[in-house]
């Protein structure tokens, strides 16, 4: 590392550049940092041969992850092009807010993500659909009576869940909700007692626009 | 060259996908059960 700060990175032949920015993105992966993953894993992926179908692959493989992380969806000619179709279920999830997709999706393709290292990754995505299915619930409230919806009941919350078959009680959708307003996907506050939280009437889920969720 | 960049870049990738929109079949079946559910109680 320390030899290497003597060459320009410039005077390298874009194949090892290529390489290089493969194997350091990868790196970033594991080291959760997705900003410096993406700008690496994109630099490898647009620098590629693009004839080069198997390594493109292996970019998108990591590079995927990432941008979901970063709230940033794949089209999905991309994934059937380079057969990651692995990842067309865990993006309906995200898209929908449905949490039983996204674990069913995971646990089906767990042999593959773990191999590859980004399933760690791609179980954070959770928060993210939480948010997604908290926000279509808001949405669908507005529908109705747009004057109380932005109170959600946390009830509300637990009855989607138990719909998707996954079983939460109130407190635990509590603490849920708790983590999306730290991490600041969704703006509100807790009406504690009545068990209702109180969304932001301005921008109350917020988005990503490329930056990592709030660690 | 960057600009070509952007472009490769907007035709793999969505950022603004996370609309408002409540009209495809798992909005409407939660919405479904939404309202069941409400009468329910």
């Amino acid at each position: 590392i320390e030899t290497a700060r003597i060459f320009d990175f410039e005077e390298f032949p874009v194949r090892d550049k290529v390489t290089y920015m493969y194997y350091t993105g990868r790196l970033e992966v594991y080291n959760e940092n997705f900003l410096a993953a993406d700008q690496k894993l994109t630099y490898s992926l647009n620098h590629c041969d693009p004839r080069k179908e198997a390594n493109i692959r292996m970019i998108l493989k990591y590079l995927i992850p990432v941008k979901l992380s970063i709230g940033i969806l794949p089209k999905s000619w991309l994934l059937d092009k380079y057969n990651l179709v692995e990842y067309n279920d865990v993006v309906q999830a995200l898209r929908r807010g449905d949490l039983r997709l996204l674990r069913h999706a995971l646990q089906e393709h767990e042999d593959r993500f773990l191999r590859a290292g980004v399933y760690l990754v791609l179980e954070k995505l959770e928060l993210q659909v939480y948010q997604r299915l908290v926000k279509k619930i808001y949405i669908i409230q507005k529908q109705r009576d747009p004057s109380k919806a932005h109170q959600v009941k946390l009830d509300v919350i637990v009855k989607a869940l138990k719909w998707l078959e996954i079983d939460m009680d109130v407190d635990e959708v509590e603490c849920i909700v708790a983590i999306l307003i730290y991490k600041n996907l969704v703006k509100g506050y807790f009406a504690h007692k009545s068990k209702v939280v109180v969304l932001s009437k301005q921008d109350p889920f917020p988005k990503l626009n490329g930056k990592p969720v709030n660690s | 060259d960057d600009k070509e960049e952007g472009k490769e870049t907007t035709q793999q990738w969505e950022d603004d996908w996370d609309d408002d929109d409540v009209n495809d079949d798992f909005s409407l079946q939660l919405k479904k059960e939404l309202e069941s559910n409400s009468q329910k109680s």
